[in-house]
Order: C-alpha cells, then structure tokens, then sequence
C-alpha cells in the first residue's frame, strides 16, 4: 500500500500497486441525496472550470515548476480531476513532461523524492537507488487553537459545511465528516515557527549546508523541506525514522544531560568527562532551562541537588517534567511517516494543490512569505461563483469578505473556495 | 598520510591487507601447513576455536606478527574445510571480540600517539569504509559523521545508542573508543566470515583436514540434542518467524529486535524456557545464563512479573523483520496466524 503525501484528507488517497482506482467521494458509500441532480453536475461543473483554469496555469507558468535532478530515475504520479490516480510514471525530460502534463491536465502532479533503476515498474522490480531527505509539517498536526473556530467542517451523509471542526454534523448529526482547513495568519505564522526550528537542527546538528535545504510551501496548510545532501541519499527507512525522532525529541534519557536519578528521586553526577561536550539536544535543554552542570564546583552531588531544587522551584514541577515540557517545545512537529517512507510521491515543486488551488512553492525568504500572495497565481478577472458558506478571506493583500449565495470576485479567490469545496462556480448560460 | 603498518599493529589484526600481502610476499604455500614445523600453528588455531565453543573463552595474549597472521590463515582454512556456516560465524564472533579490545587500547593511546592514530584511521578507513577524527576540544572522544553512525546504531535495542542520546554537532556524533568499537563489532564479524566464504581452494593441505574433521565430529556431538521440532512449517509459522528460523539454521546472528520478537512469539505459542534456549542455543554468540535470564524476564517470572507481548506487524516492518506473504492479508500481528490455523 502506498500513500500519497497528502494523506490525512478524509478523501484517504490509498490504492494498491500497479492498480488505477477511482478514488474521490463515493456517492454511494456516503449515502449521497442527489437533490435533482444539482449537487452532482456542480461537481461536474467545478471540475471543468478547475481543469480549465489549472491548465491556464500550467501554460503560463510552466517554468514555476522545478525540474528535479536525474528526471528520468524518479516516478511520477498523476490524479485526475475525477480522482482517478496513475502512478509508476517516468519522463525522459521535461519537454515530455509537459507535453503529458497538457495532454492529461491533472489535478495533481507527484513525483517521488526517490530515484530508481526502473522507475516504471512496480514497486518491487524499482531499483531503489536512493532518495533525497524529506520533512512536512502540517497545519493539522499543530492543533492550534484557533484552527477549531476558523476551519469548516462537512458533511458527507448531508452535504452541510458546518462552522468549525465538529464532532458530529450540526445539521444531521451524522459522523462522517472531513475537515476543511483554511489556515489564518496564526497558522501561518506558527508553521513557520516550526520551519524555522527544523533548520536550527538540520545544519546546527545536521551539519547540512543551507544551500542542500529547500523549503517549500506546500500549497495547503504546511510546509515540506527537502534536504539535498548526498550523504543521507542511501539512507533506508529505519535510518530515517531514528532522524526525525531526533529532531522530534523522542526517546530522550534523562543521563543525557550527564546525571542520574535514582528510585527515590536523588540526582548524582555521571559522566564527568561528557560535561564539556554540551552540544545537541543536551545543550539545547540545558540553555533552555538553565541547568548548568558545570557550575557546580567539583562535581559535588550537594551542589548538583541544591541546583536542581531551584529549578523546580522556579518551574512548579519535577525536574523529570521540566525535561519533558522542554523537549516538547524544543522539539519540531513534523510528520515521521513523511520521512521514513522512501517509496512515496510528493507534490511536484511548482504545481498546483488541488485541495486549494495555491501552488507549491518555493520559500526564498520565510519570514517574509505570504502564501496567499507567492502562491496565488490566478488572474484578477472576477468570475461569479455560488457560496455555502459566510467567509472572510485574504488574497494578495486585500480582503474578501464571502456572503452565502451569488458572489463576483477575483479568479485567485474564486479558485481557492471552489477547490475547498465551499463554493461551486455560476457559469452563465448563453 | 600514507602510514605503513608495523609488527605488533599486524599481529593485532592479521585481517587487514597488509597481512595478506605479508603472506603473498614470503611466497607462503598453503600445502606448507603439511610440514611438522607448522603442527604448532595448527594446534594453535584448533585450540582457540575448541576453547571458545566449549567454554567461551578467549585468548589475548598476542605471540610475533608472523606466529598470529598464520594462525589467522590457520584458523579460517580449518572453518572452510568444515564447510559449516554456524562455525564460521562463532569463530568470527571470537576473533572480533578479540579484536575490539585491540582497538579500544589503541584508541585510548592514540590521543597520546600520533602514530597510532594514523594506524586507526587507517584500519577504519580500509575496513569500515568510514572515516573517524579525533574530537580536540574533548580528550578521548572521536567523531563520526552522524549517517555512519544512524547506519550501525538502528540496530542497537539500548536507549543510549539512540541518537538523541548522543552529543551531535555540525554532522558528527561523539563517542569515546568502546563505544565506537562496540558500534563496528558486527562488521568486523561479518568481515571474518566474508573472508572464509571467499576463499576458493582446489584442495586442502592433509593436516588442515585433520583438524577440521576433529572440529566437526565435536560439532556434530554437541548440535545432536538440538533438533527441535518447530511444527509443520505451512500450517503455523508466520513468514517473519520462518524466516528467523532460516537465519538461526544458517548460523547467522540476529539482531535484538530479531530475537526479541522471535523469543516473545515462541513463548506466546505455549514453548517451554528449555525448548526456546535449544532453539537459541544454534546462535554465534549463545550464552545460556544470559538467555535464560533474558526469557525468564520475558515471560514474566522475574522482573516484576511484568510479561512482554509480541510485537505488532507494523514493528515488525519498522525493524526491517517483516516478511509478508499473502498469508498475512488482514494481519496485524503474527499471533493471529497463530490462533487462525
């Protein structure tokens, strides 16, 4: 079973090798009520405006996308605007790229961080030469706070978009339901925090020149980096897995940080010679909290618990659980499924997100980036567009405020409410 | 810098190339082990395999480089005439512990000599295919990068080798000389054995054979008592348990999540303590006190009576055990194959 990157879509993107399925809503499953067809030609309709406007994009700005390196070793995915999904592709270069890219106007291109001997064969007759390191952290892991007020929620049994993340649909109480993220100036600004975090480890600890890291926006609600160094390309899953929880701060020890405590809570010294290596995640407690080893005079035990005793006092709780409460935000959230799993296929660099229409793309500044100004690559000509839901949104500076029914805004707009389901386009008849 | 190996750093490791060119260049005949004057070098080597299959013991005590490279040569002619793999790797397992603590002396001297420093890095840089540096700020640490250390660490079960438990810097892990040694033991095992399955011979020299079958009747006696009945192999056993029985038949040694999962499952299956140490006994580096301490506190009898379960499918595929068969469709841990059939 392989995964596609975005996986924690309700819309769960999971299919067998080698196999073509059609995955997207299945009307059926989710007891879909065709209200005199309407629901389902919108669908139609929005699908045929997408695949027009994504290919206007693809036309004009073909040079956004990145062409990665040994084109020909890595395997391409394609997803379909009715949600069919090909995968085990391979193109020579990028003018046959392009060429299939018009041809087949996908809502969604992947290719794989990975590059193999054979990359159109299944998985197993590859030839799994080696893959590039890989890091996401996503809106949805943060649990921030106010992510509960400002996304929806919808409805599958009804087809209602409830105002924020619900348990159970307010219209129906059914339980099917997916969330609808549409991340603020918070998220943004705290999935940053983390962005930022992340390379402190990668080249402090790391050692990996900044010039091999590549921070991407990832054209929803997060952010992937992608770690060129050829010295962590042959690294197998497992390695991969003990790097991301380094860099998560899983499975520290409490002598890490050069003492000991016993059954009854005694701290003693240990290791008196590693007190001058202070570096790593030893270093970046110890800064954090103040826990200086080597102020205490000759390794004296005294010193040590009258020093530990101060900290406790000073956080309100056990040393143990300062450790713990440091670790936690010290360390990055990023997803570790995302960096151990070599076979999987990520949003090419450059392309459209259909689950925003917003680009990935490339942060040459993250403090400065705005994703709702660097990946917004649609025209200001207004389109008519039907809204379900009250929203306010920020597009290119200016704000938008959305009323329920007939709305005539920007194309940037216009794409990004319709790709996240809270619209559907009004296309006038002639 | 080039630097060329002396005596007592070839006696030390009569492995390195430097060895075999030793024996290339005195235009040393394998057929020679026939002559009386060699029966010492032979009885030699018979004697610390014997010793260390029987009572775990070995021998530090280094003779001349030329005395410790042909019993070297000895010793691995004797395991390829036996043709039996489980031999071959116990005996690796002998001489790499043998090695290591070469390695940790000279590792700790070398802060003090530079000359032996070039010799180690010379050994890593040949045999591991890695480069160490000597950490300055810090008296005895080395460093190395922090890829070649995740490569050899994953396979370790303790916290402390994780690698936030580990001083990094700028790329580099931090480890003072045992723990840098302990960290290559398994590739200087595998090494030993990769030796003796590449040597191709026409014919062995008579005393050679001698020694060798004396070695395997001892063998045979011994592994006589060890045949376990492990159940008819398509009804009950999952592909990732198969598979460790394969490894253990083949004399290969098995990691501790291997072992872990493997001792876990056959108590969960209803074996006894006994029947799981003779399953375990066919293990390079079998020491019955400590399996049997280990299983004792896996099942529940000591430790705090605490019992431990077998691991899920999907740990298992986490430490590279699983082995999937569509025996496996709706599986998610091996016990189910167990209570299916």
């Amino acid at each position: 079973m392989i995964f596609l990157h975005d996986k924690k879509n309700n819309l769960k993107d999971e299919y067998e090798d080698g196999n073509i399925n059609n995955i997207g809503i299945n009307e059926k499953e989710y007891g879909l009520k065709n209200d005199n067809n309407n629901y389902l030609s919108s669908i139609n309709s929005n699908q045929i405006w997408l695949n027009k406007t994504f290919k206007k994009y693809y036309f004009n700005y073909f040079s956004n996308i990145i062409i990665p390196e040994k084109i020909h070793l890595r395997e391409f995915g394609f997803r379909q605007f009715d949600g069919k999904v090909i995968r085990h592709l391979s193109f020579i270069n990028s003018g046959e790229l392009y060429a299939y890219l018009l041809k087949l106007s996908p809502s969604d291109i992947y290719c794989s961080s990975s590059v193999y001997g054979n990359p159109k064969e299944s998985m197993d007759k590859k030839e799994w030469l080696g893959s590039e390191l890989i890091f996401d952290i996503d809106g949805k892991d943060l649990e921030l706070d106010c992510s509960i007020k400002h996304n929806y929620t919808k409805c599958f049994q009804c087809n209602f978009i409830n105002k924020g993340v619900l348990k159970r649909c307010g219209n129906c109480n059914g339980s099917k339901l997916s969330v609808i993220d549409i991340p603020c100036k918070n998220c943004i600004f705290f999935l940053k925090k983390e962005v930022i975090k992340l390379m402190k480890f990668l080249t402090k600890d790391f050692g990996i020149c900044s010039k091999d890291i590549s921070i991407y926006f990832s054209g929803n609600n997060g952010f992937h980096i992608h770690v060129n160094d050829v010295n962590y390309y042959s690294l197998l899953s497992i390695e991969r897995s003990e790097i991301s929880s380094y860099i998560m701060g899983k499975g520290f020890k409490l002598e890490s940080l050069g003492i000991k405590a016993d059954k009854e809570k005694k701290f003693t010294i240990i290791s008196k010679n590693k007190q001058f290596l202070d570096i790593g995640w030893r270093e970046r407690i110890s800064k954090s909290i103040k826990f200086n080893l080597s102020s205490i005079k000759n390794n004296n035990n005294d010193g040590l618990i009258k020093h530990i005793e101060k900290l406790e006092n000073i956080w309100n709780c056990s040393f143990q659980q300062i450790v713990l409460n440091t670790l936690q935000d010290l360390s990055v959230r990023i997803d570790p499924v995302v960096t151990m799993d070599i076979h999987r296929i990520f949003r090419l660099n450059g392309t459209i997100n259909s689950k925003s229409g917003l680009v990935k793309i490339v942060c040459k500044n993250i403090d400065e980036f705005n994703p709702f100004i660097d990946a917004c690559f649609y025209e200001k000509l207004k389109v008519d567009i039907y809204s379900k839901v009250d929203i306010t949104v920020f597009f290119k500076g200016r704000r938008y405020e959305i009323n329920t029914g007939l709305n005539h805004i920007p194309e940037y707009v216009a794409v990004y409410l319709i790709s996240k389901g809270l619209a559907n386009i009004n296309i006038k008849e002639t | 810098m080039a630097i060329k190996l002396g005596t007592s750093d070839l006696a030390k490791y009569p492995f390195l190339n430097e060895a075999s060119l030793y024996v290339k260049e005195t235009h040393f005949d394998l057929q020679e082990f026939d002559r009386m004057e060699m029966n010492f070098i032979l009885d030699r080597s018979f004697v610390k395999i014997e010793n260390f299959l029987k009572n775990g013991e070995t021998n530090y005590t280094l003779e001349k480089f030329e005395i410790e490279i042909l019993t070297f040569l000895a010793s691995l002619l004797i395991l390829k005439s036996t043709s039996i793999e489980i031999l071959t790797k116990k005996f690796a397992l002998l001489e790499s512990m043998r090695f290591e603590k070469y390695l940790i002396e000279d590792l700790k001297d070398s802060f003090k000599d530079e000359r032996k420093r070039l010799v180690l890095l010379k050994i890593f840089n040949e045999v591991f295919k890695i480069n160490i540096y000597l950490e300055k700020i810090v008296n005895e640490y080395y460093k190395i990068k922090v890829v070649d250390y995740v490569k050899r660490s994953v396979h370790f079960h303790e916290e402390e080798w994780k690698l936030i438990n580990r001083s990094v810097k700028d790329g580099y892990v931090y480890l003072n000389a045992n723990e840098i040694v302990r960290l290559f033991r398994n590739e200087l095992s595998l090494l030993i054995v990769e030796k003796v399955k590449n040597m191709k011979l026409a014919t062995f020299p008579n005393q050679v054979i001698n020694k060798s079958q004396k070695l395997k009747s001892y063998w045979e006696t011994v592994n006589r008592t060890y045949n376990i009945n492990y159940g008819p192999k398509k009804s009950v056993t999952p592909p990732c348990i198969q598979h460790l029985y394969d490894s253990i038949e083949n004399g290969e040694n098995l990691p501790h999540s291997a072992r872990l999962l493997l001792a876990t499952f056959l108590l969960f299956s209803g074996k006894s303590i006994e029947d799981i140490i003779d399953v375990f006994k066919k293990l390079p580096d079998f020491k019955e006190n400590i399996t049997r301490y280990q299983l004792e506190h896996l099942s529940g009898k000591k430790g705090g009576s605490k019992k431990y379960f077998v691991p899920s499918c999907e740990k298992i595929k986490l430490e590279e055990l699983c082995y999937q068969t569509n025996v496996c469709k709706g599986v998610i841990n091996p016990i189910q194959l167990l209570k299916k059939n």
